[in-house]
């Protein structure tokens, strides 16, 4: 694909991915709600709240929390560019920890019980996802021959066949990136909460825009890349399938699930989750896949 | 030009350490270690420039009398010191340990020297040995390393005048301390120069000696045992060394030349090569070995940043890399990196249930440490050069991490965690240079994460057991983000409060060398293709082997067969993404408001709620350590276990 078409790519992901973010947003609380008996508010209400959200007055502990609250957002939407651009695909998750990085860190740079137990809560979570988004990588490119997502694209067949193993253990990991049930312990949209809205508790205001904002990102980059493993062929259709398919699982799962601790979070995710990426790239090693 | 080149490397120091040991008066002293601090950077600077290495330098033959002389006296003041130390404080495993290690490490050396070799003392040609990868070494000690130096000269004028206030000291010791350290920085510089292995092995008990002075300092009753403790520990790798040159000099290749043994490139040699390796990651504090460089956090800081982190841990992993030619492709290299990998997870999952800044530095630098040995021992020319890169970057990071929890430290006359909570409220400078140098070592683009990216790629497709070694490293890097940020989230948690902080007052020794440390933390990992093409290119080529099969640096980026890392568009973006609003946004007064307390606050602008019976009571917050799961009396019951089981298959498997 030549330079141009890259960076157009690139500019449509950075003004179409919060649209698709927020509509999904959107149908998530419908489809909730519904779940849960009720009416559930209009499928283009995340838009709303975030315009109300930019209109209102700043409140904010201190600097630091301002820095870390652009520092989210701009950080993902870099990480979506470098997806755009077809760039390695380490350096992209690289590029997005240090934007969910910026969260927690926001979280804890204020004197708040909430906030704090919150932000710790955050960096256990991402204690149990960093390793398996960092591992689901290796297989891919054993497969694709190389990191470079362009690579995905040359190599011609889908890589779900092979990879399902590294697909599962995604769809985990996805489910701790989007703080869904059961693993939404540090801050979450059901009403079973001991630590208010943990991690964005002390965000009000635009600083809270900015950051849902960042989650429409977040969500469509991490989706995008579960779309990566049927990219290719007549059937390349199917990867936004794939994609929305997991989407819609993983609400399912939210709604049936109730929270669980942080300790037997760990243990799924290291103990499932990393286990079978490991199984995947040792049967790639041993030819067998 | 070489020669006096080397010579003011190796030699000033250890003379104007003897003339500290003479000098009462703090300035004067102080002038001589700042003169030579600038000597040693000079003289580095114009080796590098030396252009066509690698070259040999052999000096007259008396040297090699001397060097043979002055290894005994070193292993004769460590036998009288543990006989004192059993004699003034009774029997310890420590001093007894000490005595039969360093009987160990002598006489079979001594049989060596005086029985077996044709002739006492036995020369090799060349005796020292410069090429790219020994200069990229001279250049972090005679830099970073003097920088420290410099930096001592306020920091133990402080850590004095504290002492002398709580009453426990009584006069100076400060020759002494600069006596030992600057000797250290003359033997680092011909430990990594050497090539007979006797000198390398004289060079080698300096540093230990070194080592042991610095961190008993404090002359506590706990410095004194930790001091033994990294005595003994560090004479198991002498063990190692005295053992190596004898099987080396009876094997068939009968040498002791450190570069023919490289060369010749013989898998039936893996014996001694195996036990160079021991030598080295005693030296690097690989786990079992690890409760040695924990033990020696007790020293006054700048001897954490300049031996525990920047350089003498340094030259184990520096061993290794050196000698990973010589078992390329042997199942003793797969054994390496799974160790590596093995040691990089236990001490990253350790240092979360650490509350005490130094021991999470300390455990840190292990990990990163074993991440180097991991690269040796995946042994690409990919894997190689990451590991180098890894060496100087780590080197700058957490030397430069040491200096701040000193200045830190200081300042608040404290070393845990907890009392740094909302630090950057009272010291905005030195914290921000911290947090800076915080995530130097944590986040993309900095050059300590480039090269775990290069870790992960060059891990990737190798072998069966390559996955393994993943697992390992994955693991081990998210437990590494979660110590940092909890660490950053201490420094930065405060009450909500309009405005800027006022800035703490500039001290030049302080903040000076630590805005240089940062500075060069930030210009080679943008120019880090420039120091790949500068430096690690011509060292991988000198090693035997492939540069142009590691990286390419087209535009500046590096690009390897697998994968690509655009560093500076990516430093940009993200310098521009964390700098943009923190210098635009400014926080109004006004909008300015209480943390959430379900209501119960008192007022704005306090961290107080109102509790039971209308009380005003004041908000406490705190970090995770989880030290119930991860602590180190739950972990080390295992840990300690698994280091000795993995190094007893390694030797089990090279025997066979």
């Amino acid at each position: 694909m030549s330079t141009g078409w890259l960076i157009g790519s690139a500019v449509i992901a950075v003004i179409v991915a919060p649209l698709v973010g927020g509509l999904l947003r959107g149908i998530d609380r419908k489809l909730t709600a519904h779940m849960q008996g009720r009416i559930g508010p209009p499928i283009i209400q995340p838009f709303y709240d975030v315009i109300k959200l930019l209109g209102k007055k700043p409140m904010v502990a201190g600097r630091a929390q301002l820095v870390f609250a652009y520092a989210f957002l701009a950080l993902i939407v870099t990480a979506v560019v470098f997806f755009a651009l077809r760039q390695d695909l380490l350096v992209v998750l690289f590029i997005l920890f240090f934007g969910s990085l910026c969260l927690p860190l926001g979280a804890l740079s204020v004197k708040s019980p909430y906030s704090q137990l919150g932000g710790h809560r955050e960096l256990l979570q991402f204690l149990a996802y960093e390793p398996i988004l960092l591992l689901a990588a290796i297989p891919i490119a054993l497969k694709s021959g190389g990191f470079p997502i362009a690579n995905i694209f040359e190599y011609g067949q889908p890589l779900l066949p092979d990879l399902w193993l590294t697909f599962v253990a995604l769809f985990i990991a996805l489910a701790i990136v989007m703080r869904k049930s059961p693993f939404d312990i540090s801050g979450s949209e059901h009403a079973h909460q001991e630590l208010v809205r943990g991690v964005i508790t002390e965000y009000s205001g635009p600083y809270l825009a900015l950051i849902e904002i960042g989650h429409w990102y977040e969500m469509v980059l991490l989706l995008s890349i579960l779309g990566l493993f049927w990219v290719v062929g007549s059937l390349w259709w199917l990867s936004i399938i794939i994609a929305l398919g997991s989407w819609f699982t993983m609400l399912i799962v939210d709604n049936v699930n109730a929270r669980l601790t942080w300790s037997w979070m760990l243990k799924f995710a290291w103990g499932a989750g990393v286990t079978l990426v490991a199984l995947n790239i040792l049967f790639i090693n041993l030819g067998w896949m | 030009m070489i020669d006096s080149l080397l010579g003011l490397s190796v030699f000033l120091p250890i003379v104007t350490g003897f003339i500290c040991l003479g000098i009462k008066n703090h300035k004067a002293r102080g002038g001589i270690v700042f003169l030579t601090a600038v000597v040693l950077i000079t003289s580095s600077i114009f080796l590098l420039r030396q252009g066509s290495f690698p070259i040999g330098y052999s000096p007259a033959p008396a040297w090699d009398w001397i060097i043979l002389v002055l290894n005994y006296v070193i292993l004769a003041y460590f036998l009288f010191m543990a006989i004192k130390d059993f004699a003034q404080r009774g029997i310890s495993r420590h001093n007894v340990l000490t005595i039969a290690l360093t009987l160990a490490a002598g006489i079979p050396l001594a049989i060596f020297e005086f029985s077996q070799a044709p002739h006492t003392p036995l020369e090799v040609v060349p005796t020292l040995y410069i090429d790219h990868l020994s200069v990229i070494m001279c250049l972090i000690i005679s830099i970073i390393g003097s920088l420290i130096a410099v930096y001592a000269i306020r920091y133990m004028k402080d850590h004095e005048e504290h002492r002398m206030h709580l009453g426990e000291l009584k006069e100076t010791t400060q020759p002494r301390f600069f006596f030992f350290m600057l000797i250290f920085l003359g033997a680092m510089n011909g430990l990594v120069f050497a090539n007979n292995l006797i000198w390398l092995a004289f060079f080698w008990e300096g540093t230990t000696l070194a080592c042991y002075g610095l961190i008993r300092h404090d002359e506590t009753p706990i410095a004194i045992t930790n001091a033994f403790r990294a005595l003994w520990m560090c004479l198991i790798g002498s063990v190692g060394f005295s053992l190596a040159i004898m099987f080396l000099w009876n094997s068939s290749l009968n040498t002791i030349s450190l570069s023919a043994v490289i060369e010749s490139g013989a898998p039936v040699l893996l014996l001694p090569i195996a036990l160079l390796c021991l030598a080295g990651l005693t030296k690097a504090a690989q786990v079992p070995f690890q409760s040695w460089l924990l033990g020696a956090m007790v020293a006054p800081t700048p001897v954490s940043a300049l031996l525990h982190s920047s350089t003498m841990v340094n030259a184990g992993v520096y061993l290794v890399l050196r000698i990973a030619p010589a078992f390329q492709g042997t199942h003793l290299s797969t054994l390496i990196a799974i160790y590596g990998g093995a040691v990089f997870l236990i001490t990253a999952i350790l240092a979360i249930s650490q509350s005490e800044g130094k021991k999470v530095l300390a455990y840190s630098t292990i990990g990163n440490l074993g991440l180097i040995i991991l690269c040796a021992g995946i042994n690409t020319s990919l894997a190689i050069a990451v590991g180098i890169m890894l060496l100087i970057f780590h080197a700058i990071s957490k030397g430069l991490l040491f200096l701040c929890a000193g200045a830190i430290e200081h300042h608040i006359w404290s070393r845990n965690i907890e009392d740094m909570e909302g630090a950057a409220t009272k010291l905005p400078v030195l914290t921000g240079i911290t947090i800076t140098a915080m995530f130097s070592m944590l986040v993309a683009p900095f050059g300590v994460l480039i090269t775990k990216w290069g870790a992960m790629e060059a891990a990737t497709g190798i072998g069966v057991w390559s996955t393994l070694v993943l697992v390992l490293l994955m693991l081990g890097s998210g437990a590494t983000t979660v110590f940092w940020a909890k660490w950053i989230g201490r420094f930065l948690c405060h009450s909500p409060m309009p405005g800027r902080a006022k800035r703490e007052p500039f001290i030049p020794l302080y903040h000076g060398i630590l805005l240089i440390l940062i500075g060069c933390a930030v210009v080679f990992s943008v120019l880090i293709a420039a120091v790949y093409n500068g430096v690690i290119a011509p060292g991988l080529t000198e090693a035997g082997y492939n540069a142009a099969s590691a990286f390419t640096t087209s535009t500046w980026f590096l690009k390897s067969s697998i994968g690509i890392f655009a560093a500076w568009p990516i430093f940009i973006i993200i310098a521009l993404a964390l700098l943009i609003p923190s210098l635009a946004v400014r926080a109004k007064p006004e909008e300015s408001y209480a943390s959430y307390m379900c209501g119960e606050n008192v007022e704005i602008g306090t961290d107080e709620f109102v509790a039971v019976a209308d009380e005003r009571t004041q908000l406490k917050t705190g970090g995770f350590y989880i030290e119930n799961m991860l602590g180190e009396g739950n972990l080390n019951r295992f840990v300690v276990p698994i280091g000795i089981v993995l190094l007893v298959i390694l030797f089990v498997l090279v025997v066979i």
